[in-house]
């Protein structure tokens, strides 16, 4: 039984981080580039969604409506602002750059909010369903929902909208897909305001079962950097694997091991497949 | 030979320094941390200056030192020297392990694997008993051959000494087979396999080099603050500063890591201690009670690593190669 209970929050929390890992994939694979500031931007979302609630009154999820565009707009704005001047950079400066990034955003938070961890109660936010003895977070379940909700019409958009083929091309291959008449300055900002929107979305989403505080990102970027390389960096399907992998584990080890060792379990992990398997569980064979 | 002589003169001048500002504790913190940021950054452009492998997990090393240290002198009453050493020997160790990891990768993967390592040595002391944990280590008591290790001109020199020693390694290394091997392998590591430079052994090279030098400074810096954390020693946020302290400088040149230190530390200092705010308000510009006052007084310590952030994005978008960088271009 407890087997069953860890092994389903384990694959609800899972659903979340797969959503920010999707987001940190997506723009690798368009832009190639490492993006260090995707767990502030987690954290920017996580803000959101506090202020809706507390000063505007609305639900943490039904703030995603505002959340999505504005964050999407801003991660647009960032992309053309700075991370476009640095497409062609030697990897560690683009690294450097997107670091100095979320260390703006978490400082001007740390400065605007203070670092007292905020707390987003709704009146669901402890509560839980109870299906044949295994109890399940009812805002971990909604989260899943909409995550799953989110991710299907995300692949629908790269599969089937003129757009979406356009980045998955630009994914596959940069100079070819320029060749072909698509605009890939403008798909590079697409793909980082779609990454910055999927940041923020899975920010708002563990909102109310997480502390939010201005350095809360710092845990989320290591681990969608390990959800990318467990499904490939590149390689949005991969991604979402991974997320639900990366869920399993740590909440395996919390039950099995301890809770103050499920980050190593998890880095550990990491280090083995970028020993054994560089290119990821689904990712395809090429750059390692 | 020329070099020789500029480090010299400035080690020197250095030496004389603390004669010269009197017995001011705070000037001779300020400037213990510039020697040991300007030790720190040189050890890193061992690696990632002239071998091209950015390491973004050198707070390792530095932790290492300090953890080992800390440890044999709490527990076992050791000689610090000797808690030095066997800090090298940790360092060394967890160098090796990772090199055997990240060396096989190259790019986003070379980066991203040096944290990870990082993380788990951060998190291994965050959780074990031995390191005492989340508290840290707290040291009473410390004596070496007898001297006031209360007051902090020992180490000063102490870290003095390590930034001479590091920078003549750096010297060193750069006009030798080893160095010129190593700026190979940054410039094209393909072409430098294919001329015969067995690629894993020089990185593994350079990386000991870099981890052992990286694992004194942290070992002096716990036996001069008498404390350690992981939040301290360990954090990320220490290898970030340690790289952004290279890259204003200018990576890969001898120089570029101390002139780093030079400009970059007295800067946080500065914005860490509030001085900014404090004139504003003893200067009578800002009332001391209205609410910019208020927060002035209050949170622009924290602001520090905010200016960190804008630097490191104004470096990378106006002048990567560093402030050296820019010299050399107009030449």
């Amino acid at each position: 039984m407890f087997f069953i209970q860890s092994l389903l929050s384990g694959i609800l929390t899972g659903g979340v981080y797969a959503l920010a890992g999707i987001g940190m994939s997506l723009v690798f694979g368009v832009m190639n580039i490492s993006n260090f500031a995707h767990g502030d931007l987690m954290m920017l979302g996580m803000y959101l969604a506090y202020f809706a609630f507390t000063l505007l009154h609305i639900d943490p999820y039904l703030s995603l409506l505002l959340i999505i565009p504005t964050a999407f707009l801003f991660g647009f704005i960032i992309e053309k602002v700075f991370i476009h001047r640095i497409i062609h950079h030697p990897h560690q400066n683009q690294i450097l750059l997107t670091i100095g990034l979320g260390l703006i955003m978490s400082n001007t938070a740390l400065l605007a909010f203070t670092s007292d961890p905020k707390i987003l109660t709704t009146s669901y936010s402890s509560s839980a369903v109870n299906i044949g003895g295994i109890s399940l977070s009812v805002p971990l379940l909604l989260s899943f929902a909409i995550t799953a909700g989110i991710t299907g019409i995300l692949f629908l958009f790269l599969s089937k909208t003129t757009t979406g083929l356009a980045l998955w091309a630009t994914s596959q291959n940069r100079e070819a897909a320029q060749l072909m008449g698509i605009n890939v300055a403008k798909m590079s900002a697409i793909a980082f305001g779609l990454g910055t929107a999927l940041a923020a979305t899975a920010g708002a989403l563990i909102a109310p079962v997480y502390y939010i505080h201005p350095l809360a990102g710092h845990t989320f970027l290591l681990k969608a950097f390990t959800i990318c390389v467990l499904g490939g960096l590149g390689s949005v399907v991969g991604a979402g694997v991974g997320g639900i992998i990366i869920g399993i584990v740590e909440s395996m080890s919390s039950t099995y091991l301890s809770s103050d060792w499920k980050d190593v379990v998890v880095f550990i992990i990491f280090l083995m497949v970028l020993l054994l398997r560089p290119q990821g569980l689904l990712g395809k064979k090429g750059e390692q | 030979m020329k070099q020789i002589i500029i480090i010299a003169v400035i080690a020197g001048f250095a030496a004389l320094l603390p004669l010269a500002i009197g017995d001011s504790p705070y000037f001779i913190g300020v400037l213990i941390s510039v020697l040991m940021m300007a030790a720190l950054s040189s050890a890193w452009n061992i690696l990632g200056g002239y071998a091209g492998q950015y390491s973004f997990g050198h707070a390792a090393y530095f932790g290492a030192g300090a953890y080992t240290t800390m440890i044999l002198i709490s527990k076992f009453n050791f000689n610090p020297l000797v808690g030095m050493v066997a800090g090298i020997i940790v360092a060394c160790i967890i160098a090796l392990i990772t090199g055997s990891i990240v060396f096989r990768l190259r790019g986003h993967y070379f980066g991203l694997a040096s944290i990870a390592v990082a993380e788990i040595v951060r998190l291994s002391a965050l959780n074990f008993d031995f390191t005492g944990g989340a508290q840290g280590i707290l040291l009473s008591d410390v004596s070496l051959w007898g001297m006031d290790l209360n007051s902090k001109i020992p180490f000063y020199y102490g870290m003095l000494l390590v930034l001479v020693f590091t920078l003549g390694i750096a010297l060193n290394l750069r006009k030798s087979k080893t160095g010129y091997y190593l700026q190979a392998i940054r410039e094209d590591q393909d072409a430098a396999a294919s001329l015969g430079i067995n690629l894993s052994f020089y990185k593994n090279k350079a990386l000991l080099i870099s981890a052992g030098l990286t694992s004194v400074l942290g070992s002096l810096y716990a036996v001069y603050i008498r404390f350690i954390d992981t939040s301290a020693v360990l954090d990320l946020r220490l290898s970030i500063e340690i790289i952004l302290t290279a890259i204003i400088g200018g990576v890969g040149t001898v120089w570029g890591p101390v002139l780093g230190a030079v400009l970059l530390v007295p800067l946080a200092e500065m914005l860490r201690s509030n001085v900014i705010g404090d004139v504003l308000v003893t200067q009578g510009i800002v009332s001391e009670n209205s609410g910019l006052g208020v927060f002035l007084k209050g949170n622009l310590a924290h602001a520090h690593v905010l200016v960190y952030g804008i630097i490191t994005v104004l470096c990378i978008l106006y002048m990567p190669k560093g402030i050296l960088g820019l010299f050399r271009r107009k030449k």
